[in-house]
C-alpha cells in the first residue's frame, strides 16, 4: 500500500513561500496527473514526496507513515526529474541499470530488464553511448528508462515525454499507463499536456500559486470546472468566457449581456440578478442561423481533423472548433448557438463556480 | 571530449585571429630566455666536466653518462625518491580527498574552514622543515614524545637520525604541508560538480559509498589526474625538507635525486655530472608524466 499524502505542507526557499498550507491524499494505486501554470510549485512537490526538499511546514506521508525525515532511498520511488539528472560518466545502459545493480540483482534480470526498457523506448542504439553523445530528447528517454524498469511503490513523473515527437509520445502514453497497473503503484504525473492529463489520469489536480484548486476526476474537471481558473486552465482551446447577468422574466431564465441573450436552464432561477461569469467550451458552440452569438468571421484554422474557428462578437473573440467540413471565410457573418446544457456559471466576484440543484 | 574527438572537430573557446604571432612573440621571448636556453645549456653542460686544475669546463664526451649507470649512488637515491613519490602522492590523494569531502558543505563556518587550510601552504617549506626538525628532536620534540608515549619508539632512536625511520621522519612535514593544496584541488573539483546525478543516485538508493565510487570519482577523474601530476612533479624533485632536516642521512638514506645532483654540483663541483642527473631526473619526469597523461585521459 503506498497512499501518498501531504498535510498541511508547506515549502519556502528563503522568504519565497512556494507551497502553503497544501493537504492531499493519492489512494493507493491511482494515477495523479498534476496540472499548473510553469512556476506553481509542481517540481516543488514531486521532489517533497521524493524527499529532496525538507519541508519547512506540515507532513508528507507515503503509505500512511511520515517520511518528513525518511532518506530519499528508504522512501521506495522511482522518479524521471525534469532535467533528467542522468549520470554523465555512465553509459545508457549503465544510467538505466544502476538502481537494479544497487539492489544486487542477477546480472540476466538486470540485462532482460535494461534491454526490455530499450526497446520500448528506441534506445537499443544508443545503449552504449554516454548522456552528453545523446539528443534531448534521447537523453529524456534514458530518464524514463531509469523509471520503467524499476519496481517501486510510487512514481513520481516530471514532464517525462515533453521533449518527445507525437507518436512516440501517444505509444510512451500507454506504456506508463501499463506500468502503473501492472506494478499497481502509485503515479504523480506532472504534464502541461492537456490530452496526457485528460488520458492517463484518474484524478487530475489543478494547483495554482502552490495551492490545490480542483481535485477530481478528468471529466469532475472538464465538465463541472469548480471556478474560472480551472475552467479556462483545462482544455484546449480554452473556454470562451462572457461577462452579463442572469434575468428570469415569467418562465425564462435568460443570461443577458451586452448583446446576448442565452436561455439557460430553469435550476439557474434562484440566482436572477446576479452578475456572473458565463463560460462555453470552442466544441460545444455549433453554427446555426438562429444561433444567438452572432457575429464575423477573423480566422480559420485547421488542426486536422477538425478546425478551430475564431469569431468576433462586439469587442470580445470566440473560438469555436468544428468538424473540418465546416469551411468559413474571413469576413463571413455566422451566428453560434449553445445547447442550454452546456453552459457553465461562475460568480463574477469570485469566479467561483454557480451549480443550483 | 568524446564528441569533439570523435567527429574530428576541435572546438575552440577563444577564436584566434590569422596573425597570432604578435600575441606568442612575448611568451616565445620568455620561454626562450628561462627555459629553453638554460635546457640546452645544460644538455651541453652534460658533456662537459669542470677541471679545477685548469679552471674551466673541459669535454668529456659520454663519461658522464656512462658513470652515471655505474654509480649506485645515483640507483639509490633514485629508488628514495620513488619511494618518497609514491608514499607522499599516495597519502596527500587519500587523506586530501577525505578532507575534501568532509569540507564539502554549504552550512556557515565551512567557509572558514576552507580558508584555513590555505596556512600550510604559505610557510616557506624550509621553514615547515626546521619546524619538523625540532618537533622530531628525541630530546624535546613534540612528536618523539607522542610517540614514545605509544611505545612506538624509544629515546634511544632518534627519528631523524634512525635509517629505517628518517624517510618517514621528512615525509612527516612532506604530507602535512601538502595535503592542504590536494585539499583545495579536490574541493574546487567537489564543488563544482552538477547536484542533479546525486539526487538521482538517492532516489535510486546508492549508499553513501556507492556514490563515491560510482558518480564522485569518476566525475572527479579529471581534477584528480591534474592534481596528481602537478603534486607528482613537484615531489620528484623533493629538496627543501631533506636539505634542512637530514641532509640526506642518515648515511644514504634520504639522498634523493635532486639532493644528490645539488650536492654533486654544488659541494663536489661536478658541474658537468650534476647537470647530467639533473637531466636524468627531467627525461624520468617526462616520460612518466606523459605515460600517465595518456592513461589518465587527461586533455590539455
Ligand atoms: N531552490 C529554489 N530557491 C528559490 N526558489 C525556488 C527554488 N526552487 C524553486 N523555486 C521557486 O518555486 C516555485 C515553484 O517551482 P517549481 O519548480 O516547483 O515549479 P513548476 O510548477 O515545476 O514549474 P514548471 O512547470 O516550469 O516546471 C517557482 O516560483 C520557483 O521560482
Ligand atoms: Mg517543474
Amino acid at each position: 500500500m503506498s497512499k501518498v499524502e501531504f498535510k498541511n505542507a508547506q515549502k519556502a526557499f528563503g522568504a519565497v513561500k512556494v507551497i502553503e498550507g497544501l493537504s492531499l491524499e493519492i489512494p493507493h494505486g491511482s494515477f495523479a496527473v498534476l496540472l499548473g501554470p510553469s512556476g506553481c510549485g509542481k517540481s516543488t512537490l514531486l521532489r517533497m514526496i521524493a524527499g529532496l526538499e525538507k519541508l519547512t511546514g506540515g507532513e508528507v506521508a507515503i503509505a500512511g507513515k511520515r517520511v518528513n525525515d525518511v532518506h530519499p532511498r528508504d522512501r521506495d520511488i522511482a522518479m524521471v526529474f525534469q532535467n533528467y539528472a542522468l549520470y554523465p560518466t555512465m553509459k545508457v545502459r549503465e544510467n538505466i541499470a544502476f538502481n537494479l545493480e544497487i539492489q544486487k540483482l542477477e546480472k540476466r534480470e538486470i540485462e532482460r530488464r535494461v534491454s526490455e526498457a530499450a526497446d520500448i523506448l528506441n534506445l537499443r542504439p544508443f545503449l552504449d553511448r554516454y548522456p552528453k553523445e545523446l539528443s534531448g530528447g534521447q537523453r529524456q528517454r534514458v530518464a524514463m528508462g531509469r523509471a520503467l524498469v524499476r519496481e517501486a511503490g510510487v512514481f513520481l513523473f516530471d514532464e517525462p515525454l515533453s521533449n518527445l515527437d507525437a507518436k512516440l509520445r501517444a505509444h510512451m502514453r500507454v506504456e506508463i499507463r501499463q506500468l502503473h497497473e501492472r506494478l499497481g503503484a502509485t503515479t504523480l504525473y506532472v504534464t502541461h499536456d492537456q490530452i496526457e492529463a485528460m488520458t492517463m489520469a484518474d484524478i487530475i489536480v489543478l494547483l495554482d500559486k502552490g495551492a490545490i484548486v480542483q481535485v477530481g476526476t478528468p471529466d469532475e474537471v472538464y465538465e463541472k470546472p469548480n471556478s474560472v481558473y480551472v475552467a479556462d486552465f483545462i482544455g484546449s482551446p480554452s473556454m470562451n468566457f462572457f461577462d452579463g447577468e442572469i434575468e428570469a422574466d415569467g418562465e425564462e431564465v435568460r443570461f443577458r449581456a451586452a448583446n446576448l441573450s442565452i436561455p439557460l436552464e430553469a435550476r439557474y432561477r434562484g440566482q436572477a440578478g446576479k452578475s456572473v461569469k458565463l463560460g462555453v467550451r470552442p466544441n460545444d458552440l455549433h453554427f446555426a442561423a438562429d444561433g444567438a452569438f452572432k457575429g464575423e468571421v477573423i480566422l480559420s484554422e485547421t488542426t486536422g481533423a477538425e478546425v478551430q474557428i475564431h469569431v468576433r462578437i462586439r469587442d470580445s473573440d470566440v473560438v469555436a472548433v468544428a468538424p473540418r467540413t465546416e469551411r468559413r471565410v474571413h469576413g463571413e457573418a455566422v451566428a453560434l448557438s449553445v445547447p442550454p446544457g452546456k453552459v457553465h456559471i461562475f460568480d463574477a466576484q469570485s469566479e467561483r463556480r454557480i451549480e443550483p440543484q | 571530449m568524446s564528441a569533439a574527438t570523435n567527429s574530428g572537430i576541435k572546438r575552440s573557446r577563444r577564436h584566434i585571429g590569422d596573425h597570432p604571432l604578435p600575441w606568442l612573440l612575448p611568451l616565445i621571448l620568455l620561454l626562450v630566455t628561462f627555459t629553453i636556453y638554460p635546457f640546452f645549456y645544460n644538455v651541453w653542460l652534460s658533456f662537459h666536466e669542470f677541471a679545477p686544475l685548469s679552471r674551466s669546463l673541459e669535454y668529456v664526451g659520454l663519461q658522464n653518462w656512462s658513470q652515471l649507470l655505474g654509480d649506485t649512488r645515483f640507483w639509490q637515491s633514485l629508488s628514495i625518491t620513488l619511494a618518497y613519490f609514491v608514499v607522499a602522492l599516495t597519502l596527500e590523494l587519500v587523506i586530501g580527498m577525505c578532507i575534501a569531502l568532509l569540507l564539502d558543505a554549504d552550512e556557515p563556518g565551512f567557509g572558514l574552514l576552507r580558508a584555513l587550510l590555505t596556512m600550510n601552504l604559505v610557510i616557506p617549506p624550509a621553514i615547515v622543515g626546521y619546524m619538523y626538525l625540532l618537533m622530531e628532536d628525541p630530546q624535546f620534540g613534540v612528536i618523539s614524545f607522542v610517540l614514545q608515549m605509544f611505545g612506538l619508539v624509544d629515546t634511544s632512536t632518534p627519528i631523524l637520525s634512525s635509517p629505517s625511520l628518517a624517510l618517514a621522519g621528512v615525509l612527516l612535514a612532506e604530507i602535512w604541508q601538502w595535503t592542504p593544496f590536494m585539499v583545495l584541488i579536490l574541493l574546487a573539483g567537489l564543488r563544482s560538480l552538477p547536484t542533479e546525478p546525486y539526487e538521482a543516485a538517492m532516489i535510486d538508493g546508492a549508499s553513501a559509498f556507492q556514490t563515491f565510487w560510482r558518480l564522485t570519482l569518476p566525475m572527479m577523474w579529471k581534477v584528480i589526474a591534474i592534481a596528481v601530476l602537478i603534486r607528482g612533479i613537484d615531489l620528484f624533485r623533493v629538496f627543501d625538507y631533506v636539505f634542512v632536516m637530514t641532509s640526506g642521512g642518515p648515511g644514504t638514506a634520504t639522498y634523493t635525486l635532486s639532493y644528490y645532483s645539488w650536492q654533486q654540483t654544488f659541494s663536489f663541483i661536478k658541474w658537468g655530472y650534476g647537470a647530467t642527473l639533473s637531466l636524468v631526473t627531467l627525461i624520468i619526469v617526462l616520460v612518466v608524466a606523459n605515460i600517465f597523461v595518456k592513461f589518465a585521459k587527461v586533455r590539455w
